[in-house]
């Protein structure tokens, strides 16, 4: 680095070009040559591959806090944790529920078949369990009671102020449109579920999609409802679809 | 067919990572940060441990990819690799000096890792002396020539777009993009 005013823009742009895989099958030949044979040449081009590298990790390093803001919960990490003792509660309020809506349904719903098919299907996802004893994410689990509770407003009001702050957190819109479909506003539910059904990664993409698929259903759109039943591969996804189909 | 499948994921992760896609490097990150916390703190860190730890590691195994010193078969094989630099880095910070006197050896042991397992794996390009004195410059310098170098070396963007951002036509900006690197080239020399 000693003859800093010695590389001129025609050099340091051969240097560069060598390094980005611009220069032809001669251009190499005769660079790489001049790199074997001219020590005070290779010195500059160590010097400019080291400040090329620098550059972009410094750059890097700079998006790394920006990348942070978004784990900065450890809430998916919880879930996948714990989807063994999720599934069997799954299972069974979910015999449960479908037993009693099933019989319900006889009397209770007397609208077209898409809504009796909804009201079969629709059960509200049971919720994360909430021990909260070491986690930060207090208020996230203070409304998961409230939503455990039925009391999917209050719920819904504490979610959505911490999605504010967070506004593509995947759990987060993922039970708000679950509280609020529950709260049977299908409308809202929609852009929620829309927005958790964007990130592939999500550990309950499936059931993103499941509630999803029963949004669109209860809001008239079959097609939309279909379109995304087939994307979960959860066995009422399958078992709804195969129902819609006929 | 599967194969081909493998092969052409293999290089998108691979090429990903060349090109600074900050899509697939944040979910990168996002995905792999949760084990890492849980590690550290398990073992005597805290939050702010993990966080600086993982960006160490995170660059060392971006820079490692870029270098082709370490080369994926797919996305899992690179979380396995950031999972165990990480681990070792945290090795490393317990065993320095400010941790031994407060640790006792049995605390460590959620440790498995032989040692003979870290030969080779973390030969971290980011302690060497040019790189960091490269790095502390380019920190500081003004944003006019920081925002132009980045959009080349780090987005990577094309000339044409660049000289259209700035509404330059293209000699001029790569006698500005020149300019900048000797600007930056002369505060590393100071330092």
């Amino acid at each position: 680095m000693n003859d800093l005013n010695d590389i001129s823009q025609e050099e340091f742009e051969k240097i560069e070009a060598y390094l980005h895989g611009e220069l032809s099958g001669d251009e190499v030949v005769s660079f790489e040559d001049l790199l074997k044979t001219n020590p005070e040449f290779k010195t500059k081009f160590e010097d400019i591959k080291a400040v090329l590298t620098g550059i972009e990790t410094q750059s890097m390093k700079e998006q790394l806090d920006d990348f942070h803001n978004d784990v900065q919960s450890s809430e998916s990490e919880l879930i996948v944790n714990e989807p063994k003792v999720r599934s069997l509660q799954w299972k069974k309020i979910a015999v449960a529920a479908v037993l009693i809506i099933g019989l319900g349904s006889f009397w209770l719903f007397n609208g077209s078949s898409n809504d009796k098919l909804y009201s079969e299907y629709f059960l509200p996802d049971p919720g994360l369990p909430t021990t909260m004893s070491s986690t930060d994410n207090y208020e996230f689990y203070e409304a998961m009671v409230d939503y455990k509770r039925g009391k999917y407003e209050t719920a819904i009001s504490k979610w959505e102020s911490l999605s504010k702050a967070k506004p593509n957190n995947d759990t987060l819109n993922y039970f708000i449109g679950v509280a609020h479909l529950a709260n049977k506003n299908e409308n809202l539910a929609l852009s929620y579920l829309e927005s958790a059904s964007k990130n592939l990664e999500f550990p309950l993409i499936d059931d993103t999609y499941y509630y999803l698929g029963l949004a669109y259903l209860k809001d008239g759109n079959v097609e939309k409802s279909k379109e995304s039943l087939e994307k979960s591969t959860l066995e009422n996804s399958k078992s709804l679809l195969s129902k819609l189909e006929k | 067919m599967r194969e081909a499948y493998e092969t052409n994921n293999k290089l998108q992760v691979v090429n990903a990572i060349k090109d600074n896609d900050s899509k697939i490097l944040r979910t990168i990150y996002a995905n792999n940060y949760p084990k890492i916390e849980a590690l550290v703190l398990k073992n005597n860190g805290t939050k702010d441990h993990a966080k600086d730890i993982y960006q160490e590691a995170f660059l060392a195994v971006w820079q490692n990819v870029k270098q082709d010193k370490f080369i994926p078969v797919s996305e899992s094989s690179v979380n396995g690799y950031l999972y165990t630099i990480a681990k070792n880095k945290w090795m490393d910070v317990l065993r320095s000096q400010g941790y031994k006197k407060t640790i006792v050896a049995s605390q460590l042991q959620h440790f498995e890792i032989k040692d003979e397992e870290n030969n080779g794996i973390d030969d971290d390009i980011l302690k060497d002396k040019r790189l960091e004195d490269v790095m502390l410059a380019f920190k500081n310098l003004g944003e006019a020539c920081k925002s132009l170098l980045r959009k080349f070396y780090f987005e990577k963007k094309s000339m044409n777009l660049i000289a259209e951002e700035l509404s330059l036509d293209s000699a001029s900006t790569r006698n500005k993009k020149y300019r900048c690197m000797q600007k930056l080239r002369q505060i590393v020399l100071k330092n």
